[in-house]
């Protein structure tokens, strides 16, 4: 049946990218995953109750004070390219040791008027609690072997492993655009807060740093916030003026050992109403700030009010259900793992009571 | 492949990529269990609607630009499996019916295992012995997709009404010839009503050399070697042909009947006789009028011959055919309406007659765009007291709506060819040996000369063929104005 399976569709072989960019991470995600998939080979599998992708998500106390002039913003039509990256994960199912999830990343650009994407995964691993340190380490260090050396750190618990993952993968696809964009404009999604499990102080620095080495400008849109100005969101205070703007933010702090590494802002780049949180890297000059959002507004879409790179990087990197069937199909065919429909507790004990605001 | 629903004598299977099943295919879905399977026929293919798959497909397009490039790096080759599921097919069969113990039953009352019962395709060989579609007097219709050849049993056709109807051009006429020489072979009577005068050369290969055929094929071309004696007509002939060819009032009518009669009895039955009677006749003027301008059709026909010598041929014919088996071709092409009204009258008079002093046993008619020369109430007559006689009729039209739908109900094998007019499709699915959906969801998508055969011939499990060719010369092609070009 698998070689029937191979033959229906050619698959882009895996071709690990340019050699002049390090790939012993994505190397080593491979490994692992294949490592730990072995692991859990010939014994059931649950499925997951509910599908769940993850997204990391930050809390620091703040004082935030929403500065009342907007700076207004102007298209720029230079050519630049505008570059995102963005990944995701999920939970497939759980074993009885452990859980079984999918990370994977993408990378996508605007080049000669059409968008162009690379996608790396999915990874596929078996994280069991006698696994995951070794499985954490063992990728940790394959990203810091390149830029800090040997490094060790406690693994989170099962739960919090995709997210890690997930993160480390994104790291890595932000590293290298920041190593090889030059005089463009990086989109990331989230913010630029380091100092969490997921993005250490220094690893964040290091990506500004690339991108400012080759005169390129990280913007952090952050698709949902929660910091308030006066009790109110501040993506829901917007002047009665026409857009595009920024409003400027202040008065922002984060307790160590989280660190604010942009500036925050708030930008509608279009008439419709919606505004985002914008992180901007601190270490970039005011004007140089300016200039890329206006790059950003002269070579791509917007048509929510967000850059429609970031938006297909999120959209490519998202596993939709149909994936997770074939995901599910891959495991039971590839390495023997039997899929078993757990009851819904919720259902069992409460009928249609149960359902937590499903369909 | 597995089973997923089942309503009513609808199931729903999922299908996936490598296991191929297309409309008209059968499935045998066994419950070892239960040591019994159900029989199924896919009567339409759809997408399975898996989850994702419009998200799958709606993010490779950005905002106002062409299909997205790129590159996916897929070290685990996830992507054959995506596909794999993002193919899958949902199979929506019509039970036909339930096997156990090797019997088959109609019954589609009982609930296989979803989880445990196996599915597979069923071969149409298979399916034929297990229905025991065979018999002494194959006659093979064709291939069918597997390769395999549906043969159906000459005694099946024997007694019944058939209906073979399709668009234009999809192979309907040859379809009829096929069934006419097999029945031939087998040393039956057949008489065929020929429009287009295109039957005329079913003893002649393609090549123009005589066939097997040859000497059983009589064709009769009226007024010219077919012609009939007055004095050979049976009263009850004449009188359908006036009345109903020629639209005759019952009062002349009566006039007539006794104006013939009195001829008969003094044996001066002829045409010039009979001329000169209603010329004579000392009666109301209208009558006279009346019956003077239906002797003037009959005359201007040249069907009536007062030269006995003229006047054999199709007793010849029909004697001929008795013992060795026969076609009498009824070459209707040339012929005017009130005149093909006037010779079908009279041969179908003749038949009855025939076949009610047992000088013959029985006759399989086919009968082209019947609507074009049957009045509207021999329909029922064919179907009911003819056959009584012995005429088994197989009505071949491309206008299914001209055929009453009684005839679809009683009609016991139809052959049907391809239609894509859903009022067409509507006419056809009322008849009673096949659903509506089969007819409607097949037959749409036949390609040119494939058929659906259904009823008592396939043992109501219908079968898509491709009929096969057949040496005989082709007359029924259509005449083009750029066949160089063609």
């Amino acid at each position: 049946m698998n070689h029937l399976i191979e033959q229906y569709t050619t698959t882009n072989k895996y071709n690990f990218p340019q050699p002049t960019i390090d790939s012993i991470l994505p190397q080593r995600f491979f490994e692992q995953s294949i490592n730990t998939l072995k692991q859990v080979r010939y014994t059931p599998v649950q499925l997951g109750q509910q599908i769940q992708q993850f997204s990391p998500t930050e809390q620091y106390p703040h004082n935030i004070q929403l500065k009342p002039t907007p700076i207004p913003l102007k298209p720029n039509h230079q050519e630049t390219i505008v570059a995102a990256t963005d990944t995701s994960t999920i939970k497939i199912g759980e074993t009885t040791t452990g859980i079984i999830v999918a990370v994977r990343g993408a990378t996508t650009w605007k080049q000669n008027d059409g968008y162009k994407y690379t996608r790396l995964g999915p990874f596929i691993f078996h994280i069991t609690e006698d696994n995951k340190n070794q499985l954490y380490n063992t990728l940790e260090r394959a990203y810091f072997s390149t830029t800090y050396g040997n490094c060790h750190q406690a693994a989170p618990n099962i739960m919090q492993m995709p997210t890690r993952l997930a993160s480390l993968l994104e790291r890595w696809l932000q590293t290298m655009l920041a190593k090889t964009v030059q005089n463009g404009v990086l989109l990331f999604d989230g913010s630029l807060t380091a100092g969490t499990p997921e993005t250490p102080t220094q690893r964040l620095r290091e990506i500004l740093s690339y991108a400012r080495r080759n005169q390129s400008t990280v913007l952090a849109f952050s698709k949902a916030t929660t910091l308030r100005a006066n009790g109110l969101l501040i993506t829901e205070q917007l002047p009665n003026r026409d857009p595009p703007y920024l409003l400027e933010t202040a008065g922002l702090y984060s307790k160590p050992p989280m660190m604010l590494l942009g500036d925050v802002y708030v930008a509608r780049l279009n008439k419709a109403n919606l505004a985002f949180r914008l992180d901007v890297d601190r270490e970039t000059p005011v004007e140089q700030r300016v200039e890329a959002i206006q790059k950003l507004l002269g070579n791509d879409l917007y048509t929510q009010s967000y850059p429609e790179t970031l938006r297909l990087s999120h959209i490519l990197s998202t596993f939709t259900a149909n994936e997770v069937y074939a995901i599910k199909h891959f495991i039971t065919r590839k390495h023997g793992i039997q899929i078993v429909n757990r009851p819904n507790m919720h259902r069992v004990l409460f009928g249609s009571y149960g359902f937590k605001g499903e369909n | 492949m597995k089973l997923y629903k089942k309503e009513g004598n609808i199931l729903e299977v999922i299908s996936f990529p490598t296991e191929s099943a297309e409309k008209g295919d059968y499935l045998l879905i066994e419950d070892a269990d239960a040591a019994k399977a159900l029989i199924a026929q896919v009567i339409d293919v759809q997408f399975a609607a898996v989850p994702g798959v419009l998200e799958e497909l709606l993010r490779t397009l950005p905002d106002g630009g062409e299909p997205l490039q790129g590159e996916d790096i897929d070290p685990m080759e996830i992507a054959p499996h995506i596909t794999y599921i993002q193919d899958a097919s949902l199979l929506n069969g019509k039970i036909r019916a339930t096997l156990e113990n090797e019997m088959l039953s109609p019954s589609s009352s009982w609930l296989p295992s979803r989880s445990q019962s196996t599915i597979k395709k069923l071969s149409i060989p298979m399916l034929l012995k297990l229905a025991k579609v065979d018999g002494k007097l194959p006659i093979t219709l064709g291939g069918t997709k597997d390769s395999s050849l549906l043969t159906i049993d000459a005694s099946s056709i024997d007694g019944t009404l058939n209906i073979i109807t399709g668009k234009k051009g999809c192979g309907k006429s040859h379809l009829s010839k096929l069934l006419m020489v097999n029945l031939v072979g087998y040393k039956a009577t057949v008489v065929i009503f020929d429009l287009n005068g295109e039957y005329s050369s079913l003893g002649m290969t393609n090549d123009g050399k005589r066939n097997m055929y040859y000497d059983k094929i009589h064709t009769l071309v009226p007024s010219q070697n077919f012609k009939v004696a007055l004095d050979q007509l049976p009263l009850n002939t004449v009188m359908g042909i006036l009345v109903n060819a020629l639209h005759l009032p019952g009062t002349s009518a009566r006039e007539f009947r006794r104006l013939w009669k009195m001829l008969k009895e003094q044996g001066k039955l002829s045409m010039q006789n009979l001329g000169e009677a209603i010329r004579d006749l000392n009666c109301n003027q209208h009558v006279r009028d009346a019956l003077a301008s239906r002797f003037h059709s009959f005359a201007n026909s040249g069907f009536f011959t007062d030269c006995p010598g003229e006047a054999t041929l199709l007793d010849e014919s029909i004697f001929k055919a008795k013992d060795s088996g026969g076609a009498i071709v009824i070459n209707l092409k040339n012929t005017s309406n009130i005149d093909r009204q006037i010779v079908v009258e009279y041969v179908l008079g003749k038949l009855v007659d025939s076949l009610s002093n047992w000088k013959l046993k029985a006759v399989f008619l086919f009968a082209e765009e019947a609507h074009l020369y049957l009045r509207e109430t021999y329909w029922d007559d064919i179907v009911t007291r003819m056959r009584h006689y012995g005429i088994f009729t197989t009505f071949i039209t491309n206008q299914p709506d001209t055929i009453q739908e009684t005839i679809y109900r009683q009609a016991d094998n139809i052959f049907l060819f391809n239609f894509t007019n859903e009022h067409d499709l509507d006419v056809v699915s009322r008849a009673a040996r096949v659903d509506a959906e089969t007819v409607r969801s097949i037959a749409r998508d036949l390609p040119p000369h494939h058929c659906l055969t259904l009823g008592k011939v396939v043992r109501d499990f219908p079968i898509v063929a491709r009929v096969r060719a057949l040496d005989i010369k082709t007359l029924g092609e259509t005449r083009l104005f750029f066949t160089d070009k063609n």
